[in-house]
């Protein structure tokens, strides 16, 4: 049976409207879009949950709708609900943020088909990067390093003979494993004779399948991204790269541009690899490709693009001094075009420290609930990117990241000593937060040196941080 | 919301405070879990992300509940609604009902016919109020419980948000 009610929706013509900007997503990158949006008198709508209905981006929002309950499924998650809600309120457009449905290819197609500028790279961009092997198959194709390997091994003489290629350490991997097993690393040919030996052995016994690859063992690895925008016709141009290394399972805590510990010629390589990256599928607005820098080899590896503004875009604001939220909006309106490489210049050295409402005393414990005293720091060099503020509620339901706190100087040090400074300056009363944790990182010898890696902060400092702080 | 929600009070004892429950939906909402049940003094309480799902002691009762008798091309499960007794000026005895989640809100089965309901009409808890649409998927709200319709709060063929009063039912009894 056909529903007459379908038709309703195709009646109003986008092109006869004013921009207005759906925004779906919540928090801080929310409030962000929100503000550049007005600043460039694009009207926007807010779609929230339940649990967000008083948050400071509804306040802002020229309006906002609640789309369902707290959960993130039925609300952020919900790509009809989105749509629905962005086409019934008139939007034209729509900025994903982070997270939620900003890289979900089917998100963006449906986008497109409702006739919505979805404010990212097209679809196919999104689902061709999305995946990790069809993403590695660009990255090969516009000749972007990868992770030196092998394919599946023959025999012991094979390994050594690719080890000898690849260069000391290596650590084997089981072709049908995951999991660790079959992992060993070895430092030279005797190592990798009883590594491969006793590999096979757990491959055999855990899979049922002894078949080994080898791969180049990265022993000091840096987390190492570009930002770039496209114009989506192949011209990619960098906003400089960011080190984010200081991590804890995998989730960033500290990033900072430029990376300190790039040479010239490194540094000029690594920009080079994502822009041709980028170029060669015709990229659209604001992405980021992730490497990881081999810091004893001096080499660095394609790992992923992520085909969206990201959490850190901050620290390339600061020393571009460009908006970049400002530059995805005028794109994807056509009201700005791609600024040329040759006039953004990159000056000075900026951090950001994300302020997460957990506990690093007791395990990283999620602490949701009311802030009751909110003082963020505040001086030269500093910003603060935050949608909470005094009287705030964290709710439970979502990522526990409450600020990101960004700080500029001239160089390196002068952002370090402003960092320390404003963390502790920094006050948070009514939840925990891990201040105290970004306050022993930054204050730490071996951050000030730069003499870290992605494991540092899980393998040296943590260790130390919860001795010194028994729970 | 998918959650299916059954309470069962045996025996007359005291069922968990209201707010114990809330908190234990929260929370259930909020973790990983898909399906949970609890036996709490004789309360008995199962909550599933799993649409459709339920457990083997709620089967009986399940199978009194009403099934949808003419089902559009896309339409989803039908959404007995829990009427809420706080709401906008709300007479004593008197129950609201609200959107389930954003959506388009259609008082008819399809343009030009009739509306589902009329103020006036006595309802009872299977009678259907209206349609919720999101993305062309239609989903028809029930009233949830037995009375007079006195009060239609929204225009026919707007959006609704979640949460939102839609109608106002005078209980019976």
């Amino acid at each position: 049976m056909t529903n007459l009610y379908s038709l309703s929706l195709s009646m109003a013509d986008p092109a006869s409207r004013q921009p207005r900007l759906f925004v779906a997503n919540r928090g801080e990158i929310a409030l962000r879009i929100i503000r550049a949006a007005h600043a460039i008198g694009v009207e926007t709508v807010l779609g929230v949950s339940s649990a967000d209905k008083d948050s400071a981006a509804a306040r802002e929002a020229g309006r906002s709708v609640v789309l369902g309950p707290a959960a993130s499924r039925d609300s952020y998650l919900n790509a009809n609900l989105v749509v629905h809600a962005a086409i019934s309120t008139g939007c034209t457009l729509l900025h994903p943020g982070y997270g939620f449905l900003s890289e979900r290819a089917d998100f963006a197609e449906l986008c497109a088909a409702e006739g919505l500028v979805f404010i990212g790279p097209r679809p196919e961009t999104v689902r061709a990067v999305g995946d990790k092997i069809s993403a590695k198959a660009v990255a090969e194709s516009a000749k972007v390093p990868l992770t030196p390997g092998s394919g599946k091994l023959e025999s012991v003489e094979h390994a050594l003979q690719v080890a000898e290629e690849i260069g000391y350490p290596v650590i084997t991997k089981a072709s049908a494993g995951g999991g660790g097993r079959g992992m060993i690393v070895a430092y030279d040919a005797e190592d990798l004779r009883r590594a491969f030996d006793e590999a096979s052995t757990t491959a055999r016994e855990a899979f049922g399948d002894d078949t080994l690859y080898l791969e180049a063992y990265v022993e000091r690895a840096r987390h190492l991204e570009v930002q770039l925008f496209g114009d989506g016709e192949g011209r990619t141009v960098h906003f400089g790269e960011r080190d984010c290394s200081i991590q804890r399972r995998y989730q960033k805590m500290i990033e900072e541009a430029p990376a300190a510990i790039l040479s010239d010629e490194l540094r000029a390589g690594l920009r080079t690899a994502a822009i041709d990256l980028l170029a060669s599928i015709d990229y659209r607005n604001a992405g980021t490709v992730e490497f990881l820098y081999d810091e004893l080899r001096q080499k660095f590896y394609f790992m992923e693009v992520n085909a969206r503004i990201q959490v850190e875009h901050p620290v390339s604001e600061q020393i571009s001094a460009h908006d970049l939220i400002k530059l995805q909006l005028g794109l994807a309106m056509g009201t700005m075009t791609l600024p040329e490489q040759a006039t953004i210049g990159l000056n000075g050295h900026a951090i950001e420290a994300r302020i997460l409402a957990e506990d690093p005393e007791r395990n990283f414990m999620p602490c949701p609930g009311t802030i009751t005293r909110w003082v963020p720091a505040t001086g030269p060099g500093v910003r603060v990117d935050s949608a909470v503020q005094e009287g705030s509620t964290v709710p439970p339901y979502y990522d526990s990241m409450v600020a990101k706190l960004i700080v500029t100087g001239a160089s390196r040090e002068q952002a370090i000593d402003r960092l320390s400074a404003a963390l502790r300056r920094f006050e948070v009363r009514g939840i925990a937060t891990n201040i105290p944790l970004l306050q022993a990182i930054v204050d730490h010898p071996d951050y000030r040196a730069n003499a870290i890696s992605t494991k540092w902060l899980e393998d040296v400092l943590l260790p130390a941080f919860q001795t010194e702080r028994p729970a | 919301m998918n959650e299916e929600e059954a309470l069962n009070d045996n025996n007359g004892n005291t069922p968990l405070p209201s707010d114990d429950l809330q908190a234990i939906v929260e929370q259930f909402n909020a973790s990983h879990w898909r399906e949970l049940e609890l036996e709490f003094h004789g309360t008995k309480l199962f909550l599933s992300k799993n649409s459709g799902a339920s457990p083997e002691w709620i089967a009986t009762r399940a199978a009194s509940v009403p099934q949808s008798l003419v089902a559009p091309a896309a339409q989803a499960a039908p959404v007995a609604a829990s009427p809420s007794q706080s709401g906008p000026n709300l007479s004593e005895g008197q129950v609201v009902v609200n959107a389930p989640s954003l959506g388009t809100f259609y008082r008819s089965p399809k343009p030009g016919a009739a509306p589902f309901a009329q103020i006036g009409d006595l309802v009872e808890s299977e009678t259907e109020l209206c349609l919720i649409e999101v993305m062309k998927l239609f989903t028809t709200l029930r009233a949830g419980v037995k009375g007079r319709l006195v009060d239609i709060l929204v225009e026919d063929g707007v959006m609704v948000e979640h949460d939102q009063p839609l109608f106002v039912i005078a209980v019976d009894g």
